[in-house]
């Protein structure tokens, strides 16, 4: 999330952004530098590629940003930037989805102790898609709708990719119900 | 007789902000209401998104900034040549149209504002160096060389454009000092090239 100093000046930031004003681009850069690459890292399956659509959302922010009109929140904005870009990347990257064949591993046994892995394993075992979508609509707060139109699928695509996702993730973390 | 419990789909869609109110979601809301196991596996499933979100914030392992901003001067600069080429041909075009419709040599007012505009881009080069900080980056020997070479011809440039402070007589004519400023804003473009190359490289 952006930081105080944006969120109580961000007219001022962005006034200077529009003069050309690198130090305002700057503040801007550092009020949202962690937010952006902690959503690309946790779409992307790398670092390198999380760090190329943190540069590439900042690019798009600087030429775009004579269209932000001010309708919703600064961050809302650059944060769908971020999310298209990571997704773009994903796209263009078109890695193997490895989540099947590692389910056809251990078939069964998706119970025992001995296989549970923690939640950042898990996560980044899901195909980029899934985890894309369970990051966008747990995480992030996006609608099917939303994470439908960004991804150029249906809205019944995303609900089905979260509830195939969660199958995985319940499976693969072993959980009990915590009383 | 097999008891059909919810599914993740249909447990995910009872989260959602409609699900008290969906007419869909009636028969699997009343199922969970009583069932043990259900109840259970959507306890699961909020656990697993609290926890999702509670991951930490990643960060990057290394400033990009430096790099980024490299870059936006790069596309500024390219802006800025792209605007002087259509304000440069537009006033080409207009003094043209002046010579051929008065057939009088250039006006002492022409020259002025040539030079005007020259010294401008000048200016607007110096900053742009300055920004990228040539003095506070480290550079191999070869582009250290090269930014060597032209800051000591544009040393030399400096010197002869003094000499327009000179009495009458001994300063060079105004067309001489517009081609000395175009020469230094040549090897001034040319040095904002090296260091933004150099800048680029080592990714400062």
């Amino acid at each position: 999330m952006a930081d105080s100093y944006l969120l109580l000046n961000a007219d001022t930031v962005l006034a200077g952004v529009r003069a050309g004003d690198p130090g305002a681009f700057e503040r801007l850069y550092r009020a949202f530098e962690a937010p952006v690459f902690n959503l690309a890292r946790r779409m992307c399956r790398t670092a390198e590629d999380a760090e190329d659509v943190l540069q590439e959302t900042f690019y798009e922010v600087h030429r775009s940003l004579a269209q932000y009109r001010g309708d919703g929140s600064l961050w809302g904005w650059v944060r769908t930037i971020a999310a298209s870009k990571a997704l773009m990347r994903l796209r263009r990257n078109k890695y193997r989805d490895t989540d099947e064949l590692t389910d056809d591993i251990h078939p069964g046994r998706s119970d025992d102790t001995g296989l549970r892995m923690d939640l950042e394993a898990a996560l980044q075992r899901l195909s980029d898609t899934a985890r894309s979508v369970v990051w966008l609509h747990d995480v992030e707060g996006y609608t099917h709708e939303e994470i439908a139109a960004m991804m150029g699928k249906t809205t019944s695509f995303s609900k089905s990719q979260l509830a195939r996702a969660h199958v995985k993730l319940r499976a693969w973390l072993g959980e009990e119900v915590a009383v | 007789m097999t008891t059909m419990h919810c599914t993740m789909e249909q447990l995910l869609a009872l989260r959602g902000p409609d699900a008290a109110t969906e007419p869909g979601h009636a028969a699997a809301r009343d199922h969970l209401a009583g069932c043990v196991i259900c109840q259970q596996e959507a306890a699961r499933l909020d656990q697993r998104v609290a926890r999702l979100k509670a991951l930490p914030v990643l960060i990057p392992a290394r400033d990009r900034y430096a790099e980024i901003e490299v870059r936006l001067v790069k596309e500024r600069r390219i802006r800025r040549v792209r605007w002087a080429g259509i304000g440069g041909l537009a006033t080409a075009a207009a003094v043209a149209g002046f010579l051929l419709m008065n057939l009088v040599t250039p006006q002492p007012a022409a020259a002025t504002e040539q030079l005007t505009q020259v010294m401008t881009e000048s200016r607007a080069l110096e900053g742009e160096l300055a920004r990228l900080n040539p003095d506070g980056r480290a550079m191999d020997l070869v582009t250290a060389q090269v930014a060597g070479e032209l800051k000591a011809r544009i040393a030399v440039l400096d010197e002869q454009l003094q000499s327009a402070e000179m009495p009458a007589g001994h300063r060079p004519t105004d067309d001489q000092l517009i081609e000395l400023w175009r020469e230094r804003v040549g090897l001034m473009d040319a040095l904002v090239d090296v260091h933004l190359t150099s800048a680029s490289q080592v990714g400062l």
